[in-house]
Protein backbone atom coordinates (compact mmCIF):
# COMPACT_ATOMS: atom_id res chain seq x y z
CA UNK A 1 0.00 0.00 0.00
CA UNK A 2 1.10 3.24 -0.98
CA UNK A 3 1.28 5.79 1.96
CA UNK A 4 0.15 9.35 1.91
CA UNK A 5 1.59 12.84 3.33
CA UNK A 6 -1.30 14.07 6.14
CA UNK A 7 -2.88 17.37 6.28
CA UNK A 8 -1.56 19.82 3.31
CA UNK A 9 -3.85 22.61 5.05
CA UNK A 10 -2.46 26.55 5.41
CA UNK A 11 -2.47 28.33 8.57
CA UNK A 12 -6.07 29.84 9.63
CA UNK A 13 -4.99 33.40 9.32
CA UNK A 14 -3.85 32.54 5.56
CA UNK A 15 -8.03 31.79 5.20
CA UNK A 16 -10.32 33.63 7.25
CA UNK A 17 -9.88 36.89 6.50
CA UNK A 18 -10.90 36.70 3.40
CA UNK A 19 -14.27 35.33 4.43
CA UNK A 20 -14.30 37.58 7.25
CA UNK A 21 -13.82 40.48 4.19
CA UNK A 22 -16.01 38.95 1.57
CA UNK A 23 -18.95 38.78 4.57
CA UNK A 24 -18.54 42.87 4.76
CA UNK A 25 -18.20 43.33 0.99
CA UNK A 26 -21.68 41.53 0.49
CA UNK A 27 -23.03 43.94 3.10
CA UNK A 28 -21.65 47.01 2.04
CA UNK A 29 -22.62 45.70 -1.92
CA UNK A 30 -26.51 45.15 -0.35
CA UNK A 31 -26.01 48.59 1.51
CA UNK A 32 -24.97 50.66 -1.61
CA UNK A 33 -27.55 49.05 -3.74
CA UNK A 34 -30.64 50.69 -1.47
CA UNK A 35 -28.42 53.94 -2.37
CA UNK A 36 -27.90 53.60 -6.33
CA UNK A 37 -31.83 52.94 -7.29
CA UNK A 38 -31.77 55.56 -9.34
CA UNK A 39 -28.43 54.17 -11.35
CA UNK A 40 -30.39 51.64 -13.24
CA UNK A 41 -32.33 53.18 -15.50
CA UNK A 42 -29.17 54.17 -17.79
CA UNK A 43 -26.03 52.71 -19.39
CA UNK A 44 -24.13 50.54 -17.25
CA UNK A 45 -21.24 53.15 -17.57
CA UNK A 46 -22.44 54.62 -14.36
CA UNK A 47 -19.87 55.80 -11.03
CA UNK A 48 -22.57 53.55 -9.31
CA UNK A 49 -22.97 50.63 -11.15
CA UNK A 50 -19.38 50.83 -11.60
CA UNK A 51 -18.84 50.70 -7.70
CA UNK A 52 -21.50 47.85 -7.27
CA UNK A 53 -19.88 45.43 -9.68
CA UNK A 54 -16.51 46.30 -8.19
CA UNK A 55 -17.00 45.53 -4.33
CA UNK A 56 -19.26 42.56 -5.94
CA UNK A 57 -16.91 40.72 -7.76
CA UNK A 58 -13.01 42.52 -6.06
CA UNK A 59 -14.42 42.53 -2.31
CA UNK A 60 -17.35 39.62 -2.08
CA UNK A 61 -16.09 37.14 -4.80
CA UNK A 62 -12.95 37.08 -5.90
CA UNK A 63 -11.94 37.70 -2.27
CA UNK A 64 -13.51 35.15 -0.60
CA UNK A 65 -12.83 32.49 -4.02
CA UNK A 66 -9.09 33.50 -2.74
CA UNK A 67 -9.18 32.64 0.61
CA UNK A 68 -11.41 29.42 -0.36
CA UNK A 69 -8.66 28.60 -3.15
CA UNK A 70 -5.90 28.48 -0.72
CA UNK A 71 -7.38 25.95 1.39
CA UNK A 72 -8.81 24.23 -1.53
CA UNK A 73 -6.39 23.91 -3.98
CA UNK A 74 -4.20 21.67 -1.40
CA UNK A 75 -7.13 19.12 -1.77
CA UNK A 76 -7.48 19.77 -5.85
CA UNK A 77 -3.35 19.77 -6.45
CA UNK A 78 -3.20 17.26 -3.17
CA UNK A 79 0.34 19.20 -2.16
CA UNK A 80 1.09 22.19 0.20
CA UNK A 81 0.03 26.46 -0.72
CA UNK A 82 3.53 27.70 -2.53
CA UNK A 83 3.87 30.91 0.47
CA UNK A 84 1.43 31.25 2.84
CA UNK A 85 2.91 34.92 3.57
CA UNK A 86 2.02 35.80 -0.18
CA UNK A 87 -1.00 34.91 -0.08
CA UNK A 88 -1.06 37.44 2.94
CA UNK A 89 0.20 40.23 1.60
CA UNK A 90 -2.17 39.71 -1.80
CA UNK A 91 -4.98 39.88 0.97
CA UNK A 92 -3.59 42.89 1.93
CA UNK A 93 -3.27 44.43 -1.67
CA UNK A 94 -6.65 43.17 -2.42
CA UNK A 95 -8.87 44.39 0.17
CA UNK A 96 -6.43 47.86 -0.18
CA UNK A 97 -7.00 47.74 -4.00
CA UNK A 98 -11.07 47.06 -3.68
CA UNK A 99 -11.51 50.38 -1.44
CA UNK A 100 -9.74 52.57 -3.08
CA UNK A 101 -11.37 51.70 -6.19
CA UNK A 102 -14.76 51.66 -5.02
CA UNK A 103 -14.39 54.77 -3.38
CA UNK A 104 -12.68 56.43 -6.69
CA UNK A 105 -15.78 54.87 -8.71
CA UNK A 106 -18.59 56.19 -5.96
CA UNK A 107 -17.42 59.66 -5.74
CA UNK A 108 -15.40 59.22 -9.51
CA UNK A 109 -12.86 60.28 -9.12
CA UNK A 110 -10.62 59.25 -12.01
CA UNK A 111 -6.92 60.63 -10.29
CA UNK A 112 -4.30 58.90 -8.14
CA UNK A 113 -6.80 56.70 -5.91
CA UNK A 114 -8.17 55.09 -8.78
CA UNK A 115 -4.26 54.56 -10.43
CA UNK A 116 -3.28 53.38 -7.08
CA UNK A 117 -6.37 50.76 -6.65
CA UNK A 118 -5.70 49.32 -10.34
CA UNK A 119 -2.11 49.01 -9.34
CA UNK A 120 -2.41 47.43 -6.34
CA UNK A 121 -5.51 45.18 -7.83
CA UNK A 122 -2.57 44.01 -10.84
CA UNK A 123 -0.11 43.36 -8.10
CA UNK A 124 -2.51 41.37 -6.12
CA UNK A 125 -3.39 39.50 -9.18
CA UNK A 126 0.52 38.80 -9.67
CA UNK A 127 1.43 37.56 -6.27
CA UNK A 128 -2.00 35.06 -6.68
CA UNK A 129 -1.10 33.88 -9.61
CA UNK A 130 3.03 32.89 -8.57
CA UNK A 131 0.80 31.35 -5.37
CA UNK A 132 -1.15 29.02 -7.85
CA UNK A 133 1.64 28.46 -10.98
CA UNK A 134 4.01 27.53 -8.00
CA UNK A 135 1.53 25.39 -6.12
CA UNK A 136 0.41 23.94 -9.27
CA UNK A 137 3.91 22.65 -9.99
CA UNK A 138 4.58 20.56 -7.38
CA UNK A 139 1.30 19.09 -7.99
CA UNK A 140 2.17 15.08 -7.85
CA UNK A 141 -0.26 14.16 -10.89
CA UNK A 142 -2.03 16.84 -13.19
CA UNK A 143 -5.39 17.30 -13.60
CA UNK A 144 -8.13 18.73 -15.65
CA UNK A 145 -9.06 20.99 -12.83
CA UNK A 146 -5.58 22.03 -12.66
CA UNK A 147 -6.30 23.19 -15.87
CA UNK A 148 -9.31 25.04 -14.90
CA UNK A 149 -7.55 26.74 -12.04
CA UNK A 150 -4.31 27.92 -13.58
CA UNK A 151 -5.90 29.26 -16.55
CA UNK A 152 -8.42 30.89 -14.44
CA UNK A 153 -5.78 32.73 -12.46
CA UNK A 154 -3.94 33.80 -16.03
CA UNK A 155 -7.51 35.44 -17.14
CA UNK A 156 -8.00 37.19 -14.22
CA UNK A 157 -4.27 38.50 -14.39
CA UNK A 158 -5.17 39.94 -18.31
CA UNK A 159 -8.58 41.22 -16.67
CA UNK A 160 -6.41 43.75 -13.78
CA UNK A 161 -4.12 44.40 -16.49
CA UNK A 162 -6.72 45.37 -18.61
CA UNK A 163 -8.59 47.28 -15.82
CA UNK A 164 -5.07 48.70 -14.87
CA UNK A 165 -4.81 50.46 -18.71
CA UNK A 166 -8.38 51.50 -18.63
CA UNK A 167 -7.84 53.00 -14.97
CA UNK A 168 -5.37 55.01 -16.78
CA UNK A 169 -7.10 55.79 -20.06
CA UNK A 170 -9.76 57.36 -18.21
CA UNK A 171 -7.59 60.46 -16.67
CA UNK A 172 -4.51 60.13 -19.28
CA UNK A 173 -6.40 58.59 -22.98
CA UNK A 174 -4.10 56.70 -24.51
CA UNK A 175 -6.35 54.02 -25.95
CA UNK A 176 -7.64 53.99 -29.87
CA UNK A 177 -11.08 52.56 -28.98
CA UNK A 178 -13.48 54.68 -26.70
CA UNK A 179 -13.76 53.22 -23.09
CA UNK A 180 -16.80 50.70 -23.77
CA UNK A 181 -15.42 49.05 -25.98
CA UNK A 182 -12.15 47.73 -23.40
CA UNK A 183 -14.99 47.79 -20.98
CA UNK A 184 -16.49 44.68 -22.59
CA UNK A 185 -13.29 43.22 -23.11
CA UNK A 186 -12.25 43.55 -19.51
CA UNK A 187 -15.99 42.00 -17.98
CA UNK A 188 -16.20 39.03 -20.74
CA UNK A 189 -12.61 37.74 -19.60
CA UNK A 190 -13.45 38.54 -15.88
CA UNK A 191 -17.37 36.44 -15.87
CA UNK A 192 -15.70 33.54 -18.40
CA UNK A 193 -11.86 33.68 -18.13
CA UNK A 194 -11.73 34.01 -14.54
CA UNK A 195 -15.08 33.35 -12.27
CA UNK A 196 -16.60 30.76 -14.68
CA UNK A 197 -13.39 28.85 -15.45
CA UNK A 198 -12.06 29.08 -11.42
CA UNK A 199 -15.78 27.82 -11.06
CA UNK A 200 -15.78 24.95 -13.10
CA UNK A 201 -12.33 23.89 -12.09
CA UNK A 202 -13.04 23.77 -8.28
CA UNK A 203 -17.01 22.63 -8.52
CA UNK A 204 -15.82 19.48 -10.88
CA UNK A 205 -13.65 18.05 -7.90
CA UNK A 206 -15.84 19.73 -4.97
CA UNK A 207 -19.35 18.82 -5.76
CA UNK A 208 -19.27 15.41 -6.65
CA UNK A 209 -17.00 15.26 -3.15
CA UNK A 210 -19.77 16.28 -1.16
CA UNK A 211 -22.08 14.30 -2.98
CA UNK A 212 -20.03 11.59 -2.04
CA UNK A 213 -20.15 10.54 -6.03
CA UNK A 214 -16.71 9.61 -8.16
CA UNK A 215 -17.16 9.95 -11.42
CA UNK A 216 -13.95 8.84 -13.48
CA UNK A 217 -14.78 9.76 -16.60
CA UNK A 218 -12.97 13.00 -17.40
CA UNK A 219 -13.82 13.78 -21.31
CA UNK A 220 -16.61 16.15 -20.37
CA UNK A 221 -14.68 18.51 -18.85
CA UNK A 222 -11.66 18.28 -20.89
CA UNK A 223 -13.93 19.60 -23.75
CA UNK A 224 -15.43 21.83 -21.30
CA UNK A 225 -12.14 23.47 -20.71
CA UNK A 226 -11.10 23.91 -24.67
CA UNK A 227 -14.51 25.42 -25.66
CA UNK A 228 -14.52 28.00 -23.48
CA UNK A 229 -10.96 29.13 -23.67
CA UNK A 230 -11.07 28.60 -27.45
CA UNK A 231 -14.39 30.80 -27.27
CA UNK A 232 -13.02 33.40 -25.57
CA UNK A 233 -9.50 33.64 -27.07
CA UNK A 234 -11.88 34.07 -30.41
CA UNK A 235 -13.95 36.71 -28.99
CA UNK A 236 -10.84 38.75 -27.96
CA UNK A 237 -9.40 38.54 -31.54
CA UNK A 238 -12.49 39.26 -32.63
CA UNK A 239 -13.74 42.06 -30.38
CA UNK A 240 -10.35 43.60 -30.76
CA UNK A 241 -9.06 43.25 -34.34
CA UNK A 242 -11.69 41.58 -36.75
CA UNK A 243 -15.07 42.94 -36.07
CA UNK A 244 -17.16 40.04 -37.29
CA UNK A 245 -21.17 39.21 -36.63
CA UNK A 246 -20.02 36.06 -35.08
CA UNK A 247 -19.87 36.74 -31.18
CA UNK A 248 -23.24 34.84 -31.28
CA UNK A 249 -20.66 31.71 -32.29
CA UNK A 250 -17.81 32.37 -29.70
CA UNK A 251 -21.15 32.52 -27.17
CA UNK A 252 -22.22 29.16 -28.24
CA UNK A 253 -18.93 27.31 -27.20
CA UNK A 254 -18.86 28.79 -24.03
CA UNK A 255 -22.44 27.67 -23.48
CA UNK A 256 -21.44 24.23 -25.11
CA UNK A 257 -18.49 24.37 -22.43
CA UNK A 258 -20.89 25.16 -19.48
CA UNK A 259 -23.21 22.50 -20.98
CA UNK A 260 -20.97 19.92 -20.90
CA UNK A 261 -19.41 20.91 -17.59
CA UNK A 262 -23.75 20.37 -16.24
CA UNK A 263 -23.52 16.78 -17.80
CA UNK A 264 -20.63 16.01 -15.95
CA UNK A 265 -22.50 17.12 -12.40
CA UNK A 266 -25.61 15.19 -14.03
CA UNK A 267 -23.12 12.09 -14.13
CA UNK A 268 -21.73 12.80 -10.56
CA UNK A 269 -25.03 13.35 -9.25
CA UNK A 270 -26.66 10.12 -11.17
CA UNK A 271 -23.68 7.78 -8.46
CA UNK A 272 -24.06 9.93 -5.38
CA UNK A 273 -24.61 7.70 -2.66
CA UNK A 274 -25.92 10.44 -0.18
CA UNK A 275 -29.33 11.19 -0.84
CA UNK A 276 -30.18 13.37 1.71
CA UNK A 277 -28.41 17.45 0.30
CA UNK A 278 -28.02 19.88 2.90
CA UNK A 279 -29.13 23.69 2.55
CA UNK A 280 -25.47 24.48 1.24
CA UNK A 281 -25.56 21.96 -1.75
CA UNK A 282 -29.47 22.82 -2.55
CA UNK A 283 -28.14 26.59 -2.75
CA UNK A 284 -25.46 25.06 -5.13
CA UNK A 285 -28.46 23.34 -7.49
CA UNK A 286 -30.33 26.64 -7.51
CA UNK A 287 -26.62 28.79 -8.45
CA UNK A 288 -25.90 26.38 -11.50
CA UNK A 289 -29.52 26.48 -12.52
CA UNK A 290 -29.17 30.55 -12.15
CA UNK A 291 -26.21 29.84 -14.64
CA UNK A 292 -28.58 30.11 -17.50
CA UNK A 293 -30.00 32.96 -17.35
CA UNK A 294 -26.92 34.84 -18.70
CA UNK A 295 -26.15 32.04 -20.97
CA UNK A 296 -29.26 33.00 -22.42
CA UNK A 297 -28.93 36.73 -21.90
CA UNK A 298 -25.23 36.57 -23.35
CA UNK A 299 -27.30 35.18 -26.89
CA UNK A 300 -29.08 38.28 -26.90
CA UNK A 301 -26.44 40.68 -26.40
CA UNK A 302 -23.93 39.19 -28.50
CA UNK A 303 -26.60 38.87 -31.22
CA UNK A 304 -27.85 42.63 -31.11
CA UNK A 305 -31.06 41.66 -32.09
CA UNK A 306 -31.96 45.46 -32.77
CA UNK A 307 -34.00 46.06 -29.42
CA UNK A 308 -34.63 49.77 -28.90
CA UNK A 309 -32.04 51.12 -26.95
CA UNK A 310 -33.56 51.36 -23.31
CA UNK A 311 -34.83 47.60 -23.69
CA UNK A 312 -31.12 46.69 -24.63
CA UNK A 313 -29.54 49.01 -21.64
CA UNK A 314 -31.43 46.80 -19.58
CA UNK A 315 -30.92 43.59 -20.83
CA UNK A 316 -26.72 44.38 -20.33
CA UNK A 317 -27.63 45.52 -17.04
CA UNK A 318 -29.93 42.17 -16.15
CA UNK A 319 -27.07 39.54 -17.75
CA UNK A 320 -23.90 41.47 -15.39
CA UNK A 321 -26.61 41.38 -12.29
CA UNK A 322 -27.70 37.35 -13.87
CA UNK A 323 -23.30 36.61 -13.40
CA UNK A 324 -22.47 38.59 -10.41
CA UNK A 325 -25.92 39.10 -8.23
CA UNK A 326 -27.25 35.53 -9.84
CA UNK A 327 -24.66 32.88 -10.63
CA UNK A 328 -21.81 33.80 -8.40
CA UNK A 329 -23.31 35.05 -5.35
CA UNK A 330 -25.80 32.06 -5.34
CA UNK A 331 -22.66 29.56 -5.66
CA UNK A 332 -20.70 31.64 -2.72
CA UNK A 333 -24.08 31.47 -0.52
CA UNK A 334 -23.78 28.03 -0.55
CA UNK A 335 -20.80 26.62 -0.78
CA UNK A 336 -19.70 28.75 2.20
CA UNK A 337 -21.92 26.51 4.36
CA UNK A 338 -19.70 23.82 2.67
CA UNK A 339 -16.58 25.06 3.78
CA UNK A 340 -16.11 27.51 6.09
CA UNK A 341 -17.53 25.16 8.97
CA UNK A 342 -15.15 22.44 7.94
CA UNK A 343 -12.20 25.26 8.11
CA UNK A 344 -13.68 26.35 11.42
CA UNK A 345 -13.84 22.86 12.68
CA UNK A 346 -10.79 21.70 11.56
CA UNK A 347 -9.07 24.61 13.55
CA UNK A 348 -10.66 24.86 16.72
CA UNK A 349 -11.01 20.91 17.24
CA UNK A 350 -8.36 19.02 15.16
CA UNK A 351 -6.31 18.31 18.64
CA UNK A 352 -9.77 17.66 20.05
CA UNK A 353 -11.11 14.87 18.19
CA UNK A 354 -10.10 10.79 19.73
CA UNK A 355 -10.51 12.47 23.13
CA UNK A 356 -13.23 14.38 23.96
CA UNK A 357 -17.03 14.62 21.91
CA UNK A 358 -16.85 17.12 19.54
CA UNK A 359 -19.68 19.08 17.63
CA UNK A 360 -20.01 18.22 13.97
CA UNK A 361 -19.60 21.31 11.49
CA UNK A 362 -22.84 21.84 10.49
CA UNK A 363 -23.52 22.17 14.37
CA UNK A 364 -21.19 25.26 13.84
CA UNK A 365 -24.44 27.72 11.73
CA UNK A 366 -27.82 28.27 12.34
CA UNK A 367 -29.72 26.65 9.80
CA UNK A 368 -32.87 28.42 10.36
CA UNK A 369 -30.74 31.71 9.29
CA UNK A 370 -29.14 29.91 6.32
CA UNK A 371 -32.66 29.13 5.36
CA UNK A 372 -34.51 31.69 5.66
CA UNK A 373 -30.64 33.47 3.86
CA UNK A 374 -31.41 31.65 0.66
CA UNK A 375 -35.14 32.43 0.51
CA UNK A 376 -34.53 36.26 1.00
CA UNK A 377 -31.78 36.22 -1.59
CA UNK A 378 -33.65 34.23 -4.37
CA UNK A 379 -36.85 36.79 -3.64
CA UNK A 380 -34.45 39.84 -3.81
CA UNK A 381 -33.10 38.14 -7.12
CA UNK A 382 -36.28 37.87 -8.90
CA UNK A 383 -37.55 41.08 -7.39
CA UNK A 384 -34.08 43.26 -8.82
CA UNK A 385 -34.24 41.75 -11.98
CA UNK A 386 -38.07 42.64 -12.55
CA UNK A 387 -37.24 45.94 -11.31
CA UNK A 388 -34.30 46.61 -13.57
CA UNK A 389 -36.17 44.88 -16.73
CA UNK A 390 -39.20 47.56 -15.61
CA UNK A 391 -37.15 50.44 -15.08
CA UNK A 392 -39.22 50.84 -11.79
CA UNK A 393 -37.25 52.20 -8.46
CA UNK A 394 -39.04 51.25 -5.96
CA UNK A 395 -38.77 47.40 -7.52
CA UNK A 396 -35.59 47.95 -7.59
CA UNK A 397 -35.15 49.19 -4.05
CA UNK A 398 -37.56 45.98 -2.94
CA UNK A 399 -35.27 43.83 -4.45
CA UNK A 400 -32.16 45.59 -2.50
CA UNK A 401 -34.16 45.93 0.82
CA UNK A 402 -34.22 41.83 0.40
CA UNK A 403 -30.90 41.60 -0.61
CA UNK A 404 -29.68 43.44 2.68
CA UNK A 405 -31.58 40.96 4.28
CA UNK A 406 -29.73 37.83 2.74
CA UNK A 407 -26.28 39.89 3.75
CA UNK A 408 -26.91 40.51 7.41
CA UNK A 409 -28.32 36.63 7.90
CA UNK A 410 -25.07 35.51 5.82
CA UNK A 411 -23.13 38.09 8.12
CA UNK A 412 -24.13 36.90 11.05
CA UNK A 413 -23.64 33.05 10.52
CA UNK A 414 -20.17 33.81 8.90
CA UNK A 415 -19.16 35.45 12.03
CA UNK A 416 -20.98 32.93 14.42
CA UNK A 417 -18.46 30.49 12.74
CA UNK A 418 -15.29 32.51 12.89
CA UNK A 419 -15.56 33.28 16.71
CA UNK A 420 -16.16 29.74 16.93
CA UNK A 421 -14.22 28.44 20.05
CA UNK A 422 -13.84 24.67 21.36
CA UNK A 423 -15.30 24.34 25.00
CA UNK A 424 -17.19 22.62 27.36
CA UNK A 425 -15.66 19.41 26.05
CA UNK A 426 -16.57 16.17 27.62
CA UNK A 427 -13.92 13.46 27.66
CA UNK A 428 -15.01 10.22 25.57
CA UNK A 429 -16.51 7.36 27.62
CA UNK A 430 -16.86 4.11 25.90
CA UNK A 431 -20.23 2.27 25.00
CA UNK A 432 -22.04 1.99 21.81
CA UNK A 433 -20.19 4.52 19.18
CA UNK A 434 -23.66 4.65 16.82
CA UNK A 435 -25.67 4.90 19.56
CA UNK B 1 -10.74 -5.49 1.94
CA UNK B 2 -8.61 -8.10 3.99
CA UNK B 3 -8.66 -6.87 7.73
CA UNK B 4 -6.10 -9.25 9.86
CA UNK B 5 -8.07 -8.50 12.82
CA UNK B 6 -6.26 -9.83 16.32
CA UNK B 7 -8.72 -10.73 19.12
CA UNK B 8 -9.17 -7.22 19.82
CA UNK B 9 -9.89 -6.17 16.77
CA UNK B 10 -13.46 -5.46 16.96
CA UNK B 11 -12.65 -3.66 20.20
CA UNK B 12 -10.51 -1.17 18.02
CA UNK B 13 -13.07 -1.33 15.14
CA UNK B 14 -15.54 -0.35 18.10
CA UNK B 15 -13.03 2.67 19.55
CA UNK B 16 -12.33 3.83 15.69
CA UNK B 17 -16.50 4.14 15.65
CA UNK B 18 -16.19 7.54 17.88
CA UNK B 19 -14.56 8.70 15.10
CA UNK B 20 -16.57 10.97 12.99
CA UNK B 21 -15.65 12.16 9.41
CA UNK B 22 -16.67 15.81 9.58
CA UNK B 23 -17.85 16.24 6.51
CA UNK B 24 -20.36 13.18 5.95
CA UNK B 25 -20.93 13.04 9.29
CA UNK B 26 -20.77 8.96 10.03
CA UNK B 27 -17.87 7.54 11.55
CA UNK B 28 -14.80 6.17 9.63
CA UNK B 29 -15.46 2.34 10.18
CA UNK B 30 -19.02 2.32 8.61
CA UNK B 31 -17.43 4.62 6.22
CA UNK B 32 -14.98 2.02 5.01
CA UNK B 33 -12.03 4.13 5.89
CA UNK B 34 -9.98 1.99 7.65
CA UNK B 35 -8.79 -0.76 5.66
CA UNK B 36 -6.13 -2.85 7.59
CA UNK B 37 -5.85 -3.65 11.77
CA UNK B 38 -2.80 -5.91 13.05
CA UNK B 39 -1.22 -6.74 16.40
CA UNK B 40 2.20 -8.14 16.03
CA UNK B 41 3.77 -8.64 19.89
CA UNK B 42 2.67 -5.00 21.45
CA UNK B 43 2.58 -2.75 18.59
CA UNK B 44 -0.80 -2.25 16.96
CA UNK B 45 -0.53 -1.02 13.12
CA UNK B 46 -4.11 0.74 11.90
CA UNK B 47 -4.28 1.80 7.94
CA UNK B 48 -6.60 4.54 7.36
CA UNK B 49 -7.51 5.98 3.97
CA UNK B 50 -10.18 9.04 3.06
CA UNK B 51 -12.63 9.56 0.57
CA UNK B 52 -10.61 11.89 -1.34
CA UNK B 53 -6.88 12.50 -2.05
CA UNK B 54 -5.70 15.64 -0.28
CA UNK B 55 -8.68 16.10 2.13
CA UNK B 56 -7.35 18.39 4.80
CA UNK B 57 -9.06 15.74 7.36
CA UNK B 58 -5.60 13.25 6.82
CA UNK B 59 -3.86 14.83 9.32
CA UNK B 60 -7.12 15.01 11.94
CA UNK B 61 -8.20 11.86 11.49
CA UNK B 62 -4.62 10.22 11.67
CA UNK B 63 -4.19 12.01 15.17
CA UNK B 64 -7.68 11.50 16.34
CA UNK B 65 -7.61 7.98 15.74
CA UNK B 66 -3.88 7.79 17.33
CA UNK B 67 -5.06 9.35 20.60
CA UNK B 68 -8.32 7.54 20.67
CA UNK B 69 -6.21 3.98 20.59
CA UNK B 70 -3.07 5.14 22.61
CA UNK B 71 -6.16 6.10 24.87
CA UNK B 72 -8.38 2.86 25.04
CA UNK B 73 -5.02 0.86 24.68
CA UNK B 74 -2.12 2.26 27.21
CA UNK B 75 0.08 -0.52 27.09
CA UNK B 76 0.17 -1.23 22.86
CA UNK B 77 2.43 0.68 20.78
CA UNK B 78 -0.17 2.37 18.37
CA UNK B 79 0.90 3.41 15.03
CA UNK B 80 -1.55 4.75 12.07
CA UNK B 81 -0.87 5.35 8.79
CA UNK B 82 -2.62 6.89 5.65
CA UNK B 83 -2.82 4.68 2.65
CA UNK B 84 -4.30 5.57 -0.88
CA UNK B 85 -4.63 2.42 -2.47
CA UNK B 86 -6.57 0.87 -2.68
CA UNK B 87 -8.87 4.28 -3.83
CA UNK B 88 -11.92 4.41 -1.82
CA UNK B 89 -14.84 4.12 -2.94
CA UNK B 90 -18.93 4.54 -2.13
CA UNK B 91 -18.86 0.57 -2.43
CA UNK B 92 -16.36 0.34 1.11
CA UNK B 93 -18.97 2.16 3.00
CA UNK B 94 -21.47 -0.59 5.27
CA UNK B 95 -24.68 -1.26 5.30
CA UNK B 96 -25.16 0.50 8.97
CA UNK B 97 -23.31 3.78 6.93
CA UNK B 98 -25.34 3.84 4.09
CA UNK B 99 -28.76 4.05 6.80
CA UNK B 100 -26.84 6.54 8.51
CA UNK B 101 -26.02 8.30 5.04
CA UNK B 102 -29.53 8.41 4.09
CA UNK B 103 -31.36 9.62 7.23
CA UNK B 104 -32.62 5.93 8.16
Amino acid sequence: MSTASTSNSPAKWVVLPHYAFAALAFLALSVLLLFSTDAFSGHYFHPKLLTLTHVAVLGWATMLMFGALYQLLPVVLDCRLYSEKLAVYTFGLLATGTILLSYSFWNFQLGWTMHLAACFLFAAFMLFNINVIQTARKAPKWTIEADFIVSSAIWLLVTGLIGLLMAVNLSAPFLPEDHVHYLKLHAHIGMAGWFLLLIIGVGAKLIPMFLLAHPEDTKKLNWSYNLINAGLVLFIFDHMLLHTKLLPLYAGMVTLGVGLFLLYLRDARNTMQRKEVDLGMQQTFVALALLLVPLGLMFVVSTEVGLPQQLMSATYLAYGISVFLGFVTALILGQTFKTLPFIVWMHAYENHVGRYKTPLPKDMYSHTLLRWQNISYLAGLVVLLTGVWFRDQHVILSGGIAFTLTAILYTINVFRMLLHKAHNLKPITYGKANA
Amino acid sequence: MEKQTPDIGAEVFDTLKYIIDPEVGINIVDLGLVYKVALQDEKLQVDLTLTTPGCPMGGTIVTAAEQILLKRFPNLDVQVELVWTPMWTTDMISEEGMNQLNGM
